[in-house]
């Protein structure tokens, strides 16, 4: 059963989801808390820039989306704070323009990139040991970064004016939520793809929010629902050669109907 | 000493479009003043530079004599609502323990000081108003605040809620001792515990006892010529 993971592709493929699936897993207890996950599938779309940047410049295009996917993500916190726009039509305005530029100066490279389409839909082939590596210590920097602010993140989340005036300065834990998530979004690219990677920032979470009735239990649920739909659908792309990304979101669809249906069921049978 | 001084304080959104105009007042320490005006009249907006939220565009704000920002940890505030999704799972002891450093034990006094304490394991979002507004005054007592300041706070209770909340707000003032200010749009509110009201409507319209401040001519020129809800509630 675990011969896959005899294979080194897929061995960095596990190493890097595993570490991911839990960090998007917490990132989106907050986001569906805050209701952006809107701004999370712009952050992956705006990245497409920093993908054909890279590309034209002839680096690794990881880094390249990492750099863009900050810079969005920090402009975004700034239109929405200091000016009058939505916050639905800055991350709209803000996506649509980094994605569109991206695809203007791909067009401008001549041939086939490979690169641009691992990005846009996820491949676990094109995850390298450097990219494990860089995956595994932004996600471990972020991780514990939360943890050491769950508190005052949880309350700026829930009622920013409760938050300061408990003295938090909920402007910068908001900054730094905004740059927090859109390093989780880029990373998460690389394994699900630009199109499917806000799945599993919302998909778990949402799954968790159905079966738990406290806070803790909510994000250590959210985590658990990540992993299975993480480890579920890589099994599953392997043995029915499937997508990698796509598998993914759908065994997190998947665990979302059955929970979905017990809940159902069970509130029935207490009626 | 006073615990609010407010000096010439106006504010404004778009710029010549005033929503506080040249407001002063103090609030003594240790009294409970109620902020009255319509819907509309710039309340919650006082309410907001009062807390430091926001920045008066001209005059100044000073709480026991220092800027709001820099009084932070000696404010309460209790918000209108809170605005978050009801079916998000956050027990009221997980609330609270967002707020400060305070244990278990030290919350489920002040939990049991307001009424509260069979609420610790509940989810926030399955409580009534009125079980809301005990949550969130107990959250802010927590940070020992010297001035409490609460918004509209029996907006969202029946009648009944109404008149055990006012029981409320008056043992958590003898308990306490902390000053509080109360912004409301309902005249009935200052007649059960103000020591001191302040009427607005845009600009400061009476300020004093409520005996003496709350003329029928002023009620006319906040709520129009329908008095006869104060003086009924007065008798």
């Amino acid at each position: 059963m675990f011969e896959l993971l005899q294979l080194e592709f897929m061995q960095r493929a596990f190493i890097a989801g595993i570490v991911l699936a839990p960090l998007l897993a917490v990132l989106g207890s907050f986001v569906t808390l805050r209701k952006m996950s809107f701004f999370a599938d712009g952050i992956a779309h705006a990245s497409l820039l920093g993908v054909a940047l890279s590309i034209l410049v002839g680096v690794a295009p990881f880094g390249g989306a990492l750099i863009i996917g900050v810079v969005f993500g920090v402009l975004i916190f700034f239109l929405e704070r200091y000016t009058s726009i939505a916050s639905d039509a800055v991350i709209g305005i803000m996506f649509t323009t980094g994605l569109a530029l991206g695809i203007i100066l791909i067009s401008l490279q001549p041939g086939y990139q490979p690169d641009l389409i691992s990005f846009l839909f996820g491949n676990i082939l094109a995850i390298t040991w450097s990219n494990v590596w860089i995956i595994a210590i932004l996600s471990v920097g972020i991780l514990s970064t939360v943890i050491f602010m769950f508190k005052k993140l949880t309350l700026t989340s829930l009622s920013e004016e409760l938050a300061w005036t408990s003295g938090i300065s909920t402007k910068y834990v908001n900054l730094l939520f905004y740059i927090l998530l859109s390093v989780a979004v880029v990373l998460g690219v690389k394994l699900l793809g630009i199109i499917l990677v806000s799945a599993l920032l919302i998909t778990p979470p949402v799954t968790a929010k159905l079966v738990t009735g406290s806070f803790r239990s909510y994000v250590m649920s959210s985590v658990v629902f990540s992993l299975i739909a993480f480890v579920g659908g890589l099994f599953a792309s392997y043995y029915l050669d499937l997508p990698s990304g796509a598998s993914i979101v759908m065994s997190a669809t998947i665990i979302f109907i059955v929970v979905l249906l017990y809940t159902k069921i069970l509130n029935n049978k207490k009626i | 000493m006073n615990a609010l001084e407010i000096n010439d304080v106006s504010f404004e959104y778009v710029k010549d479009i005033s929503v506080i105009d040249n407001v002063s007042f103090s609030i003594p320490e240790k009294a409970t003043t109620i902020l009255i005006g319509p819907n509309g009249s710039g309340k919650t907006t006082l309410l907001k530079i009062m807390i430091g939220l926001l920045e008066p565009t001209s005059g100044t704000v000073r709480v026991y004599g220092k800027k709001p920002k820099d009084m932070r940890n000696n404010i309460g505030y209790v918000p209108q609502k809170l605005y978050f999704d009801k079916t998000f799972p956050i027990t009221v002891m997980e609330f609270l323990k967002l707020a400060d450093t305070s244990s278990e034990d030290e919350i489920l006094s002040i939990l049991e000081s307001v009424g509260a304490n069979n609420l610790a394991p509940s989810r926030i979002g399955e409580l009534s108003g009125g079980q809301l507004q005990r949550i969130l005054i107990a959250r802010s007592l927590l940070g020992k605040p010297k001035i409490l300041f609460l918004d509209e706070p029996v907006s969202g209770i029946d009648i009944g809620g109404e008149q055990n909340f006012y029981e409320l707000i008056k043992d958590v003032q003898e308990k306490y001792g902390v000053t509080m200010v109360i912004v409301s749009h309902e005249v009935n509110v200052v007649s059960q515990i103000a020591d001191q009201v302040i009427c607005i409507n845009k600009e400061m319209l009476c300020s004093g006892e409520p005996s003496t401040a709350l003329l029928p001519e002023v009620i006319e020129q906040l709520y129009g010529k329908n008095v006869s809800l104060y003086e009924h509630q007065c008798k």
